[in-house]
């Protein structure tokens, strides 16, 4: 049976998005982006570091031709700062697609709700593939999609705690009502969080952090990518019913007495 | 000439053209954005686009992120 996921026309193989920050080196990077087998990488743009030219810029290590680029606006606090970056972005030529991030709170890093609706709908004007990130409120995602977003991705729980999926409940109801993918994205702490998201019905998965300071990396990356086969293929087989009681496998009748 | 350069006041000479200033910081080759004054310049405008005091320039690039 085919399973094809598409995001804004474009069609990926594979449902678990890579982000790229956090890694002890280059070398576990690319070990764990081959092993991951991800179509999507995530980046950040940052100021030039103008005494350091030569300073390691995240591409040069990557083959461009082979990934679609999901760039986000981090570090913006509102929708217009996180326009602007955009627009940066753009300027690079590499992508079209932008992840919206805007996050006012420090501590928490959870996104600012009013903020990132009104850079959806922006940028989604300016004709951006616009993938925002938001808090997993079923309304506000409903309000993401029809501003225009591609796809929605509600955070698991905030970015970096691997507190994996704190409201399972909530993201049910945003699959249930959603007519765009849903993408979790941030919290997932290890590929059990994966796959229970997965069962849940969400489209696809957004991690960096449990990856990348995972003792060992690339095999992490295979953990996830295993976990997001499995979670989808579990979900599209359709699990039993939980039961209070017992049930035996080989029937009540016929034994040997 | 005084610029403010990535938030920094910087003092260059003989920077004409923004394709000038980016060769200072040695950024040619490199997969930079640049802004003046809150307005994106494409890379193909950098030679023809006039650098003159007091700009407000940024210049940026990818780094890793989530």
């Amino acid at each position: 049976m085919s399973d094809l996921f598409k995001i804004a026309g474009i069609e990926l193989n594979s449902r678990l998005f890579l982000g790229t920050g956090r890694y002890r080196n280059a070398e576990d990077q690319n070990a764990a982006i081959e092993a991951s087998q991800t179509d999507v990488l995530t980046f950040a743009v940052r100021r030039v570091n103008l005494n350091e030219p030569n300073e390691d810029a995240i591409l040069q290590h990557i083959d461009r031709t082979r990934f679609q680029f999901l760039p986000n606006t981090s570090g913006a606090r509102t929708a217009e700062e996180a326009v602007r970056i955009a627009r940066l972005v753009r300027a690079t030529g590499l992508s079209d697609w932008i992840k919206v991030e805007i996050c006012a709170n420090d501590k928490t890093l959870m996104p600012d709700p009013i903020e990132t609706l009104k850079a959806t709908e922006q940028l989604v004007k300016e004709g951006f593939t616009v993938l925002p990130y938001t808090s997993d409120d079923p309304i506000l995602c409903q309000h993401l999609e029809e501003v225009g977003a591609s796809a929605v991705m509600p955070g698991a729980s905030p970015i970096g705690t691997g507190l994996g999926i704190l409201n399972p409940y909530n993201l049910s109801i945003i699959i249930e009502d959603a007519n765009v993918p849903i993408i979790v994205d941030a919290g997932i702490g290890s590929a059990k969080d994966v796959v229970e998201a997965m069962e849940l019905g969400v489209d696809g998965i957004l991690l960096n952090t449990a990856v990348a300071e995972a003792e060992d990396p690339a095999k992490m990356a295979t953990a996830m990518k295993l976990a997001v086969e499995a979670g989808r293929q579990s979900y599209l087989a359709g699990r039993i019913q939980k039961r209070r009681y017992a049930s035996a496998s080989s029937g009540t009748t016929g034994y040997v007495e | 000439m005084k610029l403010i350069v990535n938030g920094d006041e910087q003092v260059l000479e003989n920077v004409k053209v923004l394709s000038d200033l980016v060769t200072v910081y040695k950024l040619d080759d490199k997969l930079v954005v640049a802004e003046v004054d809150g307005q994106v310049i494409d890379r193909s405008e950098w030679g023809g686009f006039s650098i003159s005091e007091g700009m407000t320039i940024e210049l940026v690039h990818f780094v890793g992120g989530g």
